[in-house]
C-alpha cells in the first residue's frame, strides 16, 4: 500500500461505474479488516434470526480473544503481529510475569511462618 | 443434502434483480429477494452445516473464515446500498426459510421504512485523524558525573508532561475536526478509535467518525475534510468511503 503525498489519503475513485458488478473494483484500496469488522460485527440492523448466535456474547469475548491472542499464527500470516512491536505489551506482561513471582515468593514466605 | 438456511444480509427498499446482477454471495451462491410489503431482503442460500448455531460458534472464532464472511457481507451490502435505500443487517442472522424472514419483515416494517427514508440518497463516509508517533526521547544531555541520575529523571518527567500535554491537545483538535465536519453532514457519530493490533497505523488515533453524507454533497464534504487537514497540518487526515449506512442504520429495540 503507497501512500500517496499529502496528509489526506482518499481512497475513493472519482467517478463510480455506473454498474456495480464488480464491487472489489470499485474499491481499488481494500478496507482494513478493522475497519470492516467494526461495521459488520458492531454496527448495522440486528434483527434476531430464528438461527441465531448472540454476536454480543460470542464475539466480543470469544472472537476478540481469538483475533488478538489465540490465533497467533493466522494472525502473522496477516500481518498482526502489534504483540512484538508494541513495547507497551511487552512491559506490561514482563511487570505481570514479575508481579508473579514476587507473590509466589511472598506466599512461600508466609507458608513457611506457619 | 443438508439443511439450508436463509443468510439476511440487508434490507431494502426499491430494489429488484437486475440491480444485483452480478453479484453472488457467500460461498458464491446467487442472491435471492424476499419481498413483503415494500420492503425487500436480500438473501443467499447457506448450508447450516456451516452457519447453523453449533457451525457459526465454531466458525467465528476462526479469523480466516470470520474475514472471509466478513467481506462478502460487507460486498453484497455495499452492491445493494449503491442501488437503494439500504439497512445493513449484523453479520450472521440466518433464518430457517422464507417465512421466517417474511414474519421480520412484517414485525419490525414500520422501523425499517424509517430508517431507509432516513438514509435515502446518502452514504457513510469515515474520517479518521491521527496525530504524529509518540516524541522520540530528546537527546541525552552531556554527562556530567554525580548530577547524570538526576538530570536523567528530570528529563524523563518532563518528556511524560510535555506527551501529557501533546495527548490533551490531540483530543481537543480531534473534538474540533468532529464538531466542523459534523456541521456539514446529515448525522455523525464517533466510533471507538481503532485498535492498533488490527488496523495498522502510525501514531495515535485520535478521531474515528463516521458520518452521513447525501450523495449530492460529496464534493463539498470532501472540500471540507482537505480544507481541515490543510488548517491541521499536525493531523493526519484519512478519508475513506462511500461505506453503506452501518452506523445510521442501527435500530433502537435490540
Amino acid at each position: 500500500m503507497t501512500e500517496p503525498e499529502g496528509p489526506v489519503r482518499d481512497s475513493v475513485p472519482r467517478a463510480r461505474p455506473a454498474t456495480a458488478s464488480n464491487v472489489a473494483a470499485t474499491r481499488p484500496q481494500p478496507d482494513t479488516l478493522a475497519d470492516v469488522l467494526e461495521r459488520v460485527l458492531d454496527k448495522g440492523i440486528i434483527i434476531a434470526g430464528d438461527i441465531r448466535v448472540n454476536l454480543l456474547d460470542i464475539e466480543l469475548l470469544t472472537i476478540k480473544i481469538r483475533l488478538l491472542v489465540a490465533s497467533v499464527d493466522k494472525a502473522q500470516e496477516m500481518g498482526i503481529d502489534w504483540w512484538k512491536r508494541d513495547p507497551m505489551l511487552t512491559s506490561s506482561e514482563a511487570d505481570v510475569l514479575e508481579e508473579n513471582e514476587r507473590l509466589r515468593d511472598r506466599i512461600k514466605e508466609l507458608e513457611s511462618q506457619e | 443434502m443438508s439443511d439450508t438456511g436463509r443468510y439476511l444480509y440487508a434490507i431494502a427498499r426499491g430494489i429488484g434483480g437486475e440491480d444485483l446482477a452480478g453479484i453472488r454471495g457467500l460461498r458464491d451462491v446467487p442472491l435471492r429477494l424476499i419481498e413483503h410489503h415494500g420492503l425487500t431482503a436480500v438473501v443467499s442460500e447457506v448450508d447450516l452445516e456451516e452457519f447453523g448455531e453449533a457451525g457459526l460458534r465454531r466458525n467465528l472464532e476462526d479469523l480466516g473464515w470470520l474475514e472471509e464472511v466478513a467481506r462478502t457481507h460487507n460486498e453484497v451490502v455495499h452492491a445493494v446500498a449503491t442501488k437503494a435505500p439500504t439497512a445493513p443487517l449484523r453479520l450472521a442472522t440466518i433464518y430457517r426459510d422464507d417465512d421466517g424472514v417474511r414474519a421480520r419483515l412484517e414485525q419490525w416494517h414500520d422501523a425499517l421504512q424509517q430508517t431507509l427514508s432516513r438514509v435515502e440518497g446518502c452514504m457513510e463516509w469515515s474520517v479518521k485523524a491521527f496525530t504524529a508517533a509518540r516524541t522520540e526521547p530528546s537527546p541525552a544531555p552531556e554527562s556530567t558525573g554525580g548530577g547524570a541520575g538526576t538530570a536523567y529523571l528530570m528529563r524523563r518527567k518532563a518528556e511524560t508532561a510535555q506527551r501529557e500535554v501533546a495527548a490533551e491537545e490531540a483530543a481537543a483538535l480531534a473534538d474540533e475536526i468532529h464538531a466542523v465536519i459534523s456541521q456539514q453532514v446529515v448525522a455523525s457519530r464517533r466510533l471507538p478509535p481503532q485498535d492498533r493490533r488490527l488496523a495498522h497505523y502510525e501514531g495515535t488515533m485520535t478521531l474515528n467518525g463516521a458520518y452521513l453524507v447525501d450523495d449530492t454533497a460529496v464534493d463539498d464534504f470532501r472540500s471540507a475534510v482537505q480544507q481541515l487537514s490543510a488548517q491541521h497540518p499536525d493531523s493526519r487526515l484519512d478519508l475513506q468511503g462511500p461505506w453503506p449506512p452501518y452506523s445510521f442504520t442501527t435500530l433502537d429495540d435490540t
